[in-house]
């Protein structure tokens, strides 16, 4: 019988996931909940089992993943990224149940998960970290400890939930004031939100890029990195448009940061593929911010300028083998840039555009540019999950060849029914900061223009508007 | 012999047109688009005609003046100036003639006197023959024309207006040729202008045979129109009496009221004798070849009646105001009152106001006078402004007679003798300050305008604004052909439109999807060069508030017996008649509205108070829209 993995995910990602089992001569098994029955993952799995109505609570439901694991015979579990992917819970359940989980140890995504912990961990490892308390005790002692810390490094500060993450449980801190309002409020939210209260303090770095780095490691903790990503350009602290390898950051620094994050990888006792983010400043002081113990939606960039399988490697590592490359033989070639298309409004404070139909789904296509996605001409878009339909994913030698090929890419795709991010990447490659590669993580709060879609200036643009109108209006009211 | 071209100087045109042995066709393309189009063949249209059309060997193609040029910005949204630029690089030899209603240029009213000069000036850099004629054939309204024609090196072409009667000799028109050329001098092409088609050959013939031997050598160009379906009888007649040019066009897209076939007239003249000079049979064939695919796509402007109308003999109208006429009389709901108007009153109105020529404007005067006579039911109780400076001299001295004093009682009250008295005599216009006209133009505009866009503006001021407008937001569409332009019924899904843009550019435009959200906002998807693009519509005004959805006739007319007056059908305001407070009885006109050269008197059905006006005058109205409200006695 041939080895079975589970994918334990949707959407784009399950695809991704899929593609590479079936690559190993595996087979690939889906799991789906009721509405994503339309969707194509299932179609290209070998084999889908439903797991229940949802929505959500079924992906989430790690009984019910596992269930259907044990039921189909499966060997091991891919995670993708999301749902289950980071809750130490179902490492441990598949390891109890004697799934392999494709992904570090349990013990290791839960040290890593627990964000005080980590930096307890990178902090005796000597990793640079941004300044901050430990988990603050709670009461008056807790705003007192908060208040020294403030009077040494001054505002603004950061107040987070230790179990937060994804952008929750975070809020910013301007003055004193603040602080003793927030204080107790951000404790009673945490403990709603993720029923712990536990909240701890940072300084802010202000404007800083988000720069991270790949890593492999084998079971004998041979440990690798592929390079540096820059995820800088965020809407509400979730990336948008991801590049590989970071840009204006001179080979000393990246090559720095790279072996910061293989020494962070291996404080951690840190096995299969991570992701170890780091905060930039415009000094060039960079802070272990955290390591993501998963498979990264960006992973698309790091696999295009060094042409390794990063899911394919994670497979292999998972099932006992060893890293077959060095660090030597990983080269890092041109560019990549990633663009997260979403079904989402940009002009409406990107609002998703779930439940809509595509009534046409045209992609670009040609030399070094990928597509990741799930959706097909007549697919309706769930309302009950994430937006994302289609990482557009383009590789060049150059920075200008890869942002050209990129705008190229986006002038040819069409996608009608649900509004999407494209117009506004289509200003985004247009406009001179990010051409010249200039964008830090205030990059959008200074653009706002990128969120006024150009009036379309160009001659068959405004033929194409009048016939619209003829269309529209059934005749050309300006020829009665 | 060789072929007339624009390379000739104006001398040598005529002196070719005199040593001629036969005749020369115009190709009156204009005129047909006017007289069964409503003026709405597209540039698009004539571009494909071109290359044959200039290789026909015509004398001439009409191509510009009338109405045309008010339609090309109104409804055609292409620049008059640039239509013809355009054609003249596709159309190098062939010469360019326009018609010009002297004073009145393209236009409706008199034009200050600078106006017209500035207006011929500009013009003349494209046109090479100037037809001109004043519907009172009252020369000095024709003068400032001919002489800027004259200076611009182009050949002037008077016309003498025909029409019947007894009043309408030859004697009468040889009197009114050399009243003309003792303004023009004698290198002059002659237009007779039979704008109805009006008179049967022999009349035709006795007319130009009368005035070549008055004139023998001057050049006689006849104009007819094929309303009654026999101007082939007619031009036949002309050209055995000694026509030098005459009129005739494409069979593609030949309707009832323009002029007749160009390959009828040749093939019955070469039984006669008399040959086409220069005419390439093959290339008058290919043009029609070229271009009768387009022909249903204008069907939505071919007038309401179709058919031939011998009638005209009768009520004559001119075949270029049928369309606009017939088009009015089916907006207005009275088309049923048509044969008691072309029939009877009309001829009658005809003949009480002095017999003149039915041609622009006086046509429309007689035709606003009539119609209005009918459906008021009280004859000439609702005198338009025009029939008043009619009847007041202001366009020229009645020709034959005067109206009878009763009518100028009628129009004008017991006082009339001491108005005539005053105010008679013909209209004196002070030049306008055209520096100020640009500067207001240039205000409009948000930028400096050239000096052609300057006289069109001139013109006609709102409508050249907002063609501008029109321009600045859709591009220059007239590159779009009349299946896309004119569609009605909106396009296929997928439908595919391919078009070149004024670069020349190719372009490929695929209908998408459309898709209205709960609010009622439409998204139309367009796939326009492989790129999508989103055009996203507000929805419909709802009823209730502001009544814009069109209301059906009964709406309208229901509204407007409860004292709720809207526009019948879509015009400009030309005149509000009562002021806010006023008392108005039932049968009180209380407004005008002008569509197209038609004025039509809106008149109260309820005695009231005038409570509201909701417009102004120059306003531009949709069917539906309202005008006025009258708060109804005892109410």
């Amino acid at each position: 019988m041939k080895t079975k993995i589970l994918v334990a995910n949707r959407g784009e990602i399950a695809i991704r996931i899929i593609r590479a089992i079936q690559e190993l001569k595996f087979e690939a098994v889906a799991i789906y909940e009721t509405p994503d029955h339309e969707s194509r993952h299932i179609r290209i799995a070998n084999e889908a089992v439903w797991i229940g109505d949802g929505p959500r609570s079924d992906y989430l439901n790690i009984d019910r993943v596992i269930k259907a694991a044990k039921r189909v015979g499966a060997t091991a579990i891919h995670p993708g990224y999301g749902f289950l992917a980071e809750n130490p819970a179902f490492a441990k359940a598949c390891e109890e149940a004697d799934i392999i989980f494709i992904g570090p140890p349990s013990e290791v995504v839960e040290k890593l998960g627990n964000k005080v912990t980590a930096r307890r961990i990178m902090a005796e490892a000597g990793i640079p970290m941004v300044p901050g308390t430990s988990n603050l005790p709670a009461g008056d002692a807790g705003l007192e400890e908060a208040r020294a810390f403030a009077r040494r490094y001054g505002y603004p500060l950061m107040l987070k939930a230790t179990a937060g993450g994804g952008g929750r449980g975070i809020r910013r801190i301007e003055n004193e004031t603040e602080l003793h309002e927030q204080y107790s409020i951000a404790r009673a939210e945490a403990l709603a939100a993720f029923n712990d209260d536990s909240v701890y303090i940072e300084k802010v770095v202000i404007n800083p890029k988000h720069v991270e780095v790949q890593i492999l490691a084998d079971a004998s903790g041979k440990t690798v990195h592929l390079g540096t990503r820059d995820c800088s350009i965020q809407r509400r602290n979730q990336k948008l448009v991801e590049i590989a390898p970071a840009f204006h950051l001179s080979p000393e620094l990246a090559e720095e940061i790279c072996q910061t994050a293989i020494k962070a990888g291996k404080a951690a006792d840190y096995f299969n593929a991570g992701t170890v983010e780091f905060l930039l400043d415009s000094d060039n002081n960079y802070y272990f911010m955290e390591i993501n113990t998963r498979l990264q939606v960006e992973h698309t960039v790091t696999e295009m300028i060094t042409g390794i399988d990063i899911v394919r490697t994670q497979i292999k590592l998972a099932l006992g083998k060893k890293l077959l490359f060095n660090q030597d033989d990983v080269k890092l070639r041109g560019h990549a840039i990633e663009m997260r298309i979403n079904a989402e409004d940009p002009q409406n404070n990107f609002m998703p555009e779930g439940g809509k139909t595509l009534s046409i789904y045209q992609s670009p296509g040609g030399y070094g540019v990928r597509l990741d996605g799930f959706c097909y001409q007549g697919f309706t878009v769930p309302e009950v999950y994430d937006s994302l339909l289609v990482k557009l994913t383009v590789f060049g030698w150059s920075w200008n060849e890869t942002v050209q090929r990129l705008k190229r890419c986006l002038d040819n795709f069409v996608i009608a029914g649900p509004k999407t991010t494209i117009p506004f990447y289509k200003n985004l490659v247009q406009e001179p900061d990010f051409q010249n590669g200039e964008f830090d993580t205030s990059y959008l709060d200074t653009h706002q223009q990128l969120f006024e879609y150009r009036e379309q200036k160009s001659e068959v643009s405004k033929l194409a508007r009048l016939i619209a109108e003829i269309h529209h209006k059934k005749q050309n009211i300006y020829a009665a | 012999m060789t072929r007339i071209t624009t390379a000739m100087n104006p001398t040598q045109v005529l002196d070719t047109l005199r040593r001629a042995d036969g005749y020369f066709i115009t190709n009156t393309a204009r005129d047909m688009s006017q007289s069964d189009y409503k003026n709405r063949i597209l540039l698009h249209t004539d571009l494909l005609a071109a290359p044959s059309r200039d290789a026909a060997g015509y004398f001439s193609l009409e191509i510009t003046g009338g109405a045309s040029i008010h339609v090309d910005i109104l409804r055609k949204q292409v620049d008059p100036f640039l239509k013809l630029k355009l054609l003249r690089e596709q159309m190098p030899d062939t010469l360019f003639q326009t018609l010009c209603r002297g004073v009145n240029l393209f236009g409706y009213r008199p034009y200050p006197q600078n106006v017209i000069r500035l207006t011929v000036r500009e013009f003349a850099k494209y046109v090479d023959v100037w037809r001109t004629f004043d519907f009172m054939n009252h020369v000095p309204n024709m003068q400032a024309v001919f002489e800027e024609v004259a200076k611009a090196g182009k050949i002037n072409e008077p016309s003498i207006c025909f029409s019947t009667g007894p009043e309408h000799t030859d004697q009468f028109y040889v009197d009114k040729v050399k009243e003309i050329m003792a303004v023009t001098g004698e290198e002059i092409i002659l237009c007779i202008k039979n704008h109805g088609g009006l008179g049967t050959p022999k009349r035709i013939g006795d007319l130009v045979d009368a005035i070549k031997q008055a004139y023998p050598e001057l050049i006689i160009h006849y104009h007819g129109h094929n309303t009654d379906g026999n101007d082939i009888g007619r031009i036949t007649a002309a050209v055995l009496n000694g026509a030098t040019i005459v009129d005739a066009s494409d069979h593609a897209f030949n309707g009832f009221y323009g002029p007749p076939p160009i390959l009828s007239v040749i093939q019955t003249l070469k039984d006669y004798g008399k040959t086409a000079i220069d005419i390439n049979e093959e290339a008058v064939i290919e043009t029609s070849e070229t271009i009768h695919d387009q022909r249903p796509y204008y069907e939505q402007f071919e007038a309401q009646i179709k058919g031939f109308l011998p009638t005209v003999q009768i009520h004559k109208l001119p075949g270029g105001a049928m369309g606009s006429s017939l088009e009015q009389a089916a907006k207005g709901g009275f088309l049923n009152k048509m044969p008691d108007i072309l029939h009877h009153e009309l001829p009658r109105v005809q003949k009480e106001l002095g017999n003149w020529w039915s041609v622009t404007p006086g046509s429309q005067i007689l035709w606003t006078t009539a119609v209005s006579n009918v459906l008021d039911g009280e004859r000439y109780g609702n005198p338009s402004g025009d029939l008043k400076n009619l009847l007041l001299g202001k366009y020229g001295p009645f020709p034959f007679y005067s109206p009878a004093d009763w009518i100028y009682e009628k129009v004008f009250g017991p006082d009339w003798k001491d108005i005539l008295e005053k105010e008679g005599g013909i209209l004196e216009i002070e030049d306008m300050d055209i520096d100020q006209e640009r500067r207001t133009l240039t205000e409009r505009l948000g930028r400096e305008p050239t000096e052609q866009q300057l006289v069109t503006f001139l013109q006609h001021p709102n409508d050249a604004v907002e063609f501008f407008k029109f321009e600045e937001k859709f591009g220059k569409s007239y590159v779009l052909p009349p299946s896309i332009f004119l569609r009605r019924g909106g396009f296929a899904l997928g439908e595919t439109l391919v078009f070149q843009d004024y670069t020349g550019k190719e372009h490929l435009i695929e209908i998408g999807p459309e898709q209205q959200d709960k609010k009622g906002e439409t998204t139309i998807y367009l796939n326009v060069d492989h790129h999508q693009q989103i055009f996203v519509f507000e929805p419909e005004q709802q009823a209730g508030t502001n009544v814009k959805p069109s209301l059906s006739k009964e709406e309208i007319a229901d509204l407007a017996k409860a004292g709720d007056i809207r526009a019948g059908f879509s015009g400009n305001v030309c005149e509000i008649s009562v002021e806010a407070g006023q008392d108005v009885a039932v049968g009180d006109r209380v407004a005008i509205l002008e569509a197209m050269k038609m004025q039509t008197p809106v008149v109260s059905e309820v005695a009231g108070k005038v409570a509201k006006i909701s417009v102004k005058v120059g306003q531009a109205l949709q069917p539906g829209d309202k005008i006025l409200k009258i708060d109804v006695d005892g109410e």
